[in-house]
């Protein structure tokens, strides 16, 4: 299970007991993400965030939104294309064509020998006990066959449905965006969840906020920088403007997802793959979100 | 008489190198007579059959006695550089350590994340392996105390250090790097310290030995 994880773990030389009769624990269906590099710059986002409506008599006439651009990193490996397959088969073939027997083989074809010509030769006592083993490859064979069916995976993925569009389990092959539903001015928009800049704080605390706020507990996220990754700047509508706001800046904060919610899914929520963005973003947001949204 | 002749051939066919291309006809370098006496004209391509045909200090043994002096490999320092701290835009010295089971995965994956660095001009100092790993799984048999190993996990490791990564491409470059992480690959990032440095060298217990019996 692939993870990045803050504390740099080392396996020595020691001896676990394993069992071999474990019960299956379901995880989560996100990785356990905790990125530990240093926060740097936080003192100099401050000092730009705080440029515009610190100084005194210079009000900028734009407000300013921190958005969370959350996603939820794919859990498995996407499943190979036909070609992909194809060649696969065909490398491993070409590679089993042209290695050489293991000892384990050999040892096989020895034994499968041995029988039959004991069997041909019932009275022949010449390799009585040359070189056999009690224990045959067959028979260790068998013990492995019996051993494997005991095993039972640790880590089980329960994949939802592709169409349950609430739900941060679907796609578990693919990145997920996650989209809330609020409340801008007069209607209801989908769009990635934000939250209005307030003086003294950096544009990143803005997009925690947004993070807390959002309906369903438990969202765990880590944030991959102080530096925003987009911007997207709107004007208001000419009955609404003023002197003092012409219009919004809402800049956007990469994180991704490290814990589960155990809530259920939620109405005003949604986890989009990419492509299927454009179906519930403006045109104009939807142009800039898929310039930092990456999708490989 | 011999000479005359020789350095005569030795000319003309090497004009005729120089010229075989405007004529578009194959020359070939070496003279038929002559052989491989005549000094090419230009570096010969490994696939060629007298490839290095004239190396011979690679057969000398490295402690025979000479008058003229051997290059000798030098001892690298095992004085550290100064860990560089970061400014208030960029990160100082990173270390990103790939590490698994698969020993090819791993070193694929390491090689992924050298190229996306050189893509992205992020600077690399160092790309290094850690030492392995083993490690012993015992189980105990039914109805008896004793341990029998069952398995032997070995875990590699890979060590990208990265210098000056700026905040700009900071969250991109880790998005990408963990959205082509395969399976079975761990990476952690961490800031360089010394203990990182030292722990690279094996240790000298002789020497060891000696300082304690100085100091004490």
């Amino acid at each position: 299970m692939a993870a990045l994880s803050g504390v740099p773990w080392i396996r020595p030389l020691r001896r676990l007991l394993s069992h071999l009769n474990g019960s299956g624990r379901q995880a989560g269906g996100c990785r356990r993400v905790s990125v530990n590099i240093p926060s740097c710059g936080a003192q100099q986002l401050r000092k730009l965030s705080g440029g515009p409506g610190g100084e005194a008599g210079v009000a900028s006439p734009w407000r300013l939104f921190g958005a969370l651009c959350l996603q939820r990193l794919p859990v498995i490996a996407q499943k190979p294309s036909a070609i992909e397959e194809q060649f696969a088969q065909l490398t491993r073939q070409m590679d089993l064509e042209n290695s050489l027997f293991s000892d384990h083989e050999l040892r096989l074809q020895e034994e499968a020998e041995r029988m039959r010509r004991k069997k041909d030769d019932y009275d022949s006592d010449e390799e009585d006990s040359a070189g056999q083993d009690i224990i045959t490859a067959e028979d260790l064979e068998d013990s492995w066959e019996q051993r494997f069916k005991k095993v039972q995976p640790s880590l089980v993925f329960k994949e939802t449905s592709e169409l349950n569009l609430g739900s941060a389990d679907r796609c578990l092959a693919d990145s997920l965006l996650l989209l809330a539903r609020q409340r801008v001015v007069d209607q209801d928009l989908w769009l990635l969840p934000q939250m209005q800049w307030q003086a003294g704080e950096t544009l990143r605390h803005t997009a925690e906020r947004a993070l807390a706020s959002l309906p369903g507990s438990g969202f765990k996220a880590t944030f991959l920088g102080n530096v925003p990754c987009g911007v997207y700047k709107y004007k208001f509508p000419e009955n609404v403007r003023t002197e003092s706001c012409v219009g919004a800046k809402v800049f956007f904060f990469k994180a991704l997802l490290s814990t589960h919610s155990d809530s259920p899914p939620q109405d005003s929520l949604m986890w989009l793959r990419k492509d299927e963005l454009q179906s519930y973003l403006r045109p104009a947001y939807l142009e800039k979100v898929n310039r930092f949204v990456l999708n490989f | 008489m011999n000479h005359l002749f020789t350095k005569l051939l030795i000319s003309f066919s090497q004009q005729t190198c120089r010229k075989g291309f405007l004529f578009g006809a194959v020359v070939s370098k070496q003279h038929p007579l002559l052989g491989s006496l005549l000094p090419s004209d230009g570096r010969e391509y490994k696939s060629m059959p007298t490839h290095g045909i004239g190396r011979y200090s690679h057969l000398i043994p490295r402690n025979t006695f000479t008058p003229w002096k051997v290059k000798k490999r030098r001892r690298k320092s095992l004085k550290m550089k100064p860990i560089d701290e970061g400014t208030e835009t960029e990160y100082g010295l990173l270390n990103l350590t790939i590490s698994g089971y698969d020993m090819n995965l791993i070193s694929r994956y390491a090689q992924y994340a050298h190229h996306l660095c050189n893509r992205l001009r992020v600077h690399v100092c160092r790309s290094y392996a850690l030492p392995t790993k083993t490690t012993e799984i015992l189980v105990t048999k039914d109805h008896s105390t004793k341990m029998v190993v069952d398995a032997v996990l070995k875990t590699h490791f890979r060590v990208i250090q990265i210098k000056g990564l700026s905040a700009t491409i900071c969250p991109v470059f880790f998005e990408v790097l963990l959205k082509n992480q395969p399976e079975g690959v761990d990476l952690l990032v961490k800031e360089h310290t010394e203990a990182d440095f030292r722990a690279r060298f094996k240790s000298r217990p002789e020497m060891e030995e000696l300082l304690a019996k100085l100091n004490g």
